[in-house]
């Protein structure tokens, strides 16, 4: 045991050291080791991907919609003029050219008919332009306008004879609108970029705020201190969640680290004074025993010290067994009725010899699920309070009811001077003996194993008094057993 | 971001090329002014008013040299000598 706490308490002290080897062997921490980075450009990802999918659908609305237009408008035109070219040649056409022209009040419309011998038949254009020289194609180029160059879109389309008709828009306006929508949309790319920028910032510069008291408290811990707890906020959120699950456990640990500390230290209390006294009755009587029957009584006097501090033992690894959880495996269904008949017969015969009265009133089934032995231990553990505490003419009470919600409950009573409330609140740490029983005999371990056995089987050990107000209150403790 | 920043920015129709002979829009010249006001002058509604007024507005205006203005006042005044348009 001695040497279990020397390793307990050296393990906070090599797990910093450990991580520190780890981590001047890893490589310098990088941007993207960070969690709190990587959450960041997450988000920075996903909002500039949000950005350009809301300025290419914005694009598409505008900038392409005003091309598609003017597309369209060159496609019907085209049409238009193709079936008066069915319908009247080349005088229709030409008609049709000038008079589109002289109503084109926007001044936008281009058009061109030129002859198979490249000669200029109609049109407002002095020349046929370079870049639509392909038949049926589409073409952006630059035309002068009183000297000043304009964007235009031109359709090139090939009329029966040989003729070529090519039919454009002035979209120099359009082009002007464009660019400060594109401009504008730039400008806006730009603002998201930089807004997504700032809010990884800060979202990792969050992260890292929020989970820094979690680290400081870890390091303390592993550092050896578990008196740090990780303050919470009072956001209710997840870190909030987190900070108080970690201290639930922290106390945890701390109250188990306590436990094993306090064991500890009673075992060697406790243990040392009988250990003593055995060993000093057998030098006794090896230096004063007259004959050998009265060495051979010693001796046997020793194994019984001996068995009885064997005893505790053993009911320090039946309380650390149910602790630990250990022997859940063993439960099973059966019926607690004839196990509390049987601890009633067998503690109702030493009542009697103290002239004592044990009732009971324990119902004809009580189906449980647990460890039978352990709650018969139990049971034998509260009765035989009972029966040593109750006074010579006492009455000492064993019932037993299944509760509503599946549960059961064992209730041992007692007319004897009961437990002060200070004392109830320690009865269950082990080798506790309140002041009025430490002329009794006993190991001060029942009532632990009795608090053991009930928060194995997800139940409770209540203590109060059997008869409140009277001068020997009496002791009534219930053992409340967890639904299966 | 750079690089995206200019592309977008430049935002010219895709394709453009310059032409290598000067190509030149015609309707934009004194000679077209003419030939709308004879257009106008043609028909029965040319000679009242709005299209008059509209007609010698656009004949001036080109005069002056301001040549696209006035196409697009004689422009107005064919309309509006065509019963197409009120007077604005």
């Amino acid at each position: 045991m001695r040497h279990d706490r020397v390793g307990a308490r050296a393990l906070p002290r090599e797990v910093p050291a450990r991580h520190a080897e780890a981590l001047a062997t890893a490589p310098p921490l990088g941007l993207l080791r960070s969690a709190g980075a990587r959450f960041a450009l997450i988000f920075a990802g996903t909002f500039v991907t949000a950005a350009i999918a809301f300025t290419a659908v914005l694009w598409w609305g505008t900038a392409g919609a005003l091309d598609r237009q003017t597309d369209a408008a060159v496609r019907a035109d085209a049409l238009a003029l193709s079936e008066r070219w069915r319908d009247g040649g080349v005088s229709a056409v030409v008609e049709g050219i000038e008079d589109r022209l002289a109503a084109d009040i926007e001044n936008h419309a281009i058009y061109m008919l030129q002859a198979p011998d490249g000669r200029r038949v109609a049109g407002n254009l002095n020349q046929w332009p370079v870049a639509a020289d392909a038949p049926g194609a589409w073409a952006y180029t630059t035309v002068q306008r009183e000297g000043q160059p304009a964007e235009a879109r031109l359709h090139d389309i090939v009329l029966e004879g040989g003729f070529r008709l090519l039919i454009g828009r002035d979209i120099d306006e359009k082009t002007r609108l464009r660019q400060l929508l594109g401009e504008g949309v730039a400008w806006s790319f730009g603002a998201a970029i930089t807004f997504a920028i700032i809010g990884a910032w800060l979202m990792r510069g969050m992260l890292a705020s929020r989970l820094r008291p979690a680290f400081a408290t870890a390091a303390s811990i592993a550092g050896g201190d578990l008196s740090h707890r990780v303050p919470l906020t009072g956001r209710h959120d997840e870190f909030d969640l987190l900070a108080a699950t970690m201290n639930t456990m922290l106390d945890r640990i701390d109250r188990l680290m306590s436990g094993v500390r306090g064991v500890s230290d009673a075992i060697a209390h406790d243990l040392r004074t009988p250990i003593a006294r055995a060993r000093a009755k057998l030098e006794d009587a090896l230096a004063t025993a007259p004959d050998e029957a009265a060495l051979k009584l010693a001796v046997e006097q020793g194994i019984a010290d001996l068995d009885a501090i064997s005893r505790v033992f053993q009911a320090l690894l039946r309380i650390a067994e149910a602790e630990a959880g250990a022997r859940r495996r063993a439960f099973a269904p059966f019926d607690l009725a004839p196990v509390l008949a049987d601890a009633a017969d067998i503690y109702g015969a030493a009542a009697e010899a103290r002239g004592q009265v044990l009732d009971t009133r324990i119902p004809e089934r009580l189906e449980i699920v647990g460890d039978r032995d352990l709650l018969l231990q139990a049971v034998a553990n509260l009765l035989d309070n009972a029966v040593k505490f109750a006074p010579p003419d006492g009455h000492v009470l064993l019932a037993a009811t299944l509760r509503p919600d599946g549960g059961a409950e064992v209730v041992v009573e007692d007319d004897g001077p009961g437990l002060a409330p200070a004392d109830r609140a320690r009865a269950g740490e082990r080798f506790f003996r309140a002041d009025a029983a430490r002329t009794t005999p006993g190991s001060g371990l029942g009532l632990s194993l009795v608090q053991a056995v009930a928060h194995l089987h997800g139940g409770s050990l209540a203590l109060g008094d059997a008869k409140p107000g009277r001068e020997s209150p009496g002791l009534r403790v219930t053992l409340g057993l967890g639904p299966a | 971001m750079a690089v995206a920043l200019g592309v977008v920015l430049r935002a010219g129709p895709p394709g453009l090329s310059a032409e290598p002979q000067n190509v030149r829009v015609t309707t934009d010249s004194a000679e077209y002014c003419g030939s709308l006001a004879q257009r106008v002058a043609a028909l029965p509604g040319g000679t009242v008013e709005p299209a008059r007024s509209l007609a010698a507005d656009g004949l001036r205006l080109c005069d002056n040299g301001h040549v696209r203005t006035g196409v697009a006042k004689l422009r107005r005044a064919l309309r509006a000598a065509q019963g197409l348009e009120t007077p604005g």
